[in-house]
C-alpha cells in the first residue's frame, strides 16, 4: 500500500492572485455601475441625441450627392 | 501523445500564442495612432486596419491558441484541471477570447463610421486603447504562468495523483524465475 498524503491546500500564490482578481473585478464593477467613462460600447465615441442614442456624424448623414446651390434653369427663347 | 507529436503541438501552440501577443501589440499601435494623429487619412486608415487586424489576425490566433492549448493539456500529463497554472491560464484565455469576440463588432461599427466620416467627426471617434491594453497585460501574464509553471495542484489533481499512485502499488509484482 502506497503512502497516501492529505491535500496540502491551496498554494499561497493562487490565494494572492484570487484576491487581486476579486479586487479588480469589484473595482471595474463599481466603475461600470457608477457610469465613469460614459456608456460602454461604440456609442461612447459618437454624439447622441434622442432615445436611440447612436447618431452617425454629420458628414455621414449629409447627402453629398445633392448640390448645395440650387441652380435656376435657363430659359431658352 | 508521442514525444515527436508533443513537440510539434507545443511548437504550434507557442507560435500561435506569441503571434496573438504580437498582433495585439500591433493593434495597440494602430489605436494610439487613431487617438493621437491629427491627420484625417491616418485616423481613417488606422480604424480600417484595426478592424482587419482584429477579425483576420487576432480572432483566428486567439481561437487557435485556445484550441491548441486545450489539446496540449489533454494530451500531456499536465491535464486541464490538475495544476493551478494550467487552470488559471485556461480561464484567462477563455475570458480574453470572449471579450475579444464581444468587442470586435464595436470595432467594426466604428471602422464603418471612420470610412465615411471626415474632419472633426473623425477626431471625435477617439481610440480603442483600454481593451487591447488590458488584453496585452493578461496575455503577458498567461505567458509568464506558462513559462514559470508555479507549483500547486488542485484538489482534483491531488486526488487523481494519489489514485494513480495507489493503483501502481496495488499492481501484482511479476516474479521472474
Amino acid at each position: 500500500m502506497g503512502d497516501l498524503r492529505p491535500y496540502p491546500g491551496t498554494p499561497r500564490w493562487v490565494t494572492v492572485l484570487g484576491i487581486v482578481a476579486l479586487v479588480l473585478i469589484l473595482l471595474v464593477s463599481i466603475l461600470l455601475f457608477a457610469g465613469v467613462g460614459g456608456p460602454h460600447g461604440p456609442r461612447r465615441h459618437t454624439p447622441s441625441n434622442g432615445p436611440g442614442g447612436h447618431t452617425p456624424p454629420s458628414s455621414v448623414t449629409d447627402d453629398h450627392t445633392r448640390p448645395a446651390v440650387v441652380l435656376t434653369p435657363t430659359h431658352r427663347p | 501523445m508521442t514525444p515527436g507529436l508533443r513537440k510539434f503541438a507545443l511548437t504550434v501552440h507557442l507560435t500561435l500564442s506569441v503571434g496573438w501577443i504580437g498582433a495585439v501589440a500591433a493593434y495597440l499601435a494602430l489605436g494610439v495612432a487613431a487617438v493621437t494623429s491629427q491627420d484625417t487619412q491616418t485616423v481613417r486608415a488606422a480604424w480600417i486596419a484595426m478592424e482587419l487586424t482584429g477579425w483576420f489576425v487576432i480572432v483566428p490566433l486567439a481561437l487557435a491558441a485556445l484550441f491548441t492549448g486545450i489539446v496540449m493539456s489533454l494530451g500531456t500529463p499536465w491535464g486541464l484541471f490538475r495544476h493551478y497554472w494550467v487552470m488559471i491560464s485556461l480561464v484567462l484565455t477563455i475570458l480574453s477570447t470572449a471579450v475579444l469576440l464581444l468587442h470586435m463588432p464595436d470595432v467594426s461599427s466604428l471602422a464603418n463610421v471612420a470610412r465615411e466620416a471626415d474632419g472633426a467627426d473623425l477626431a471625435g471617434l477617439g481610440g480603442d486603447l483600454l481593451h487591447p491594453g488590458v488584453g496585452l497585460l493578461v496575455l503577458l501574464g498567461i505567458t509568464a504562468l506558462n513559462v514559470y509553471k508555479p507549483r500547486g495542484m488542485t484538489r482534483y489533481g491531488w486526488c487523481k495523483e494519489q489514485e494513480e499512485r495507489r493503483k501502481r502499488h496495488e499492481q501484482p509484482t511479476v516474479l521472474v524465475p
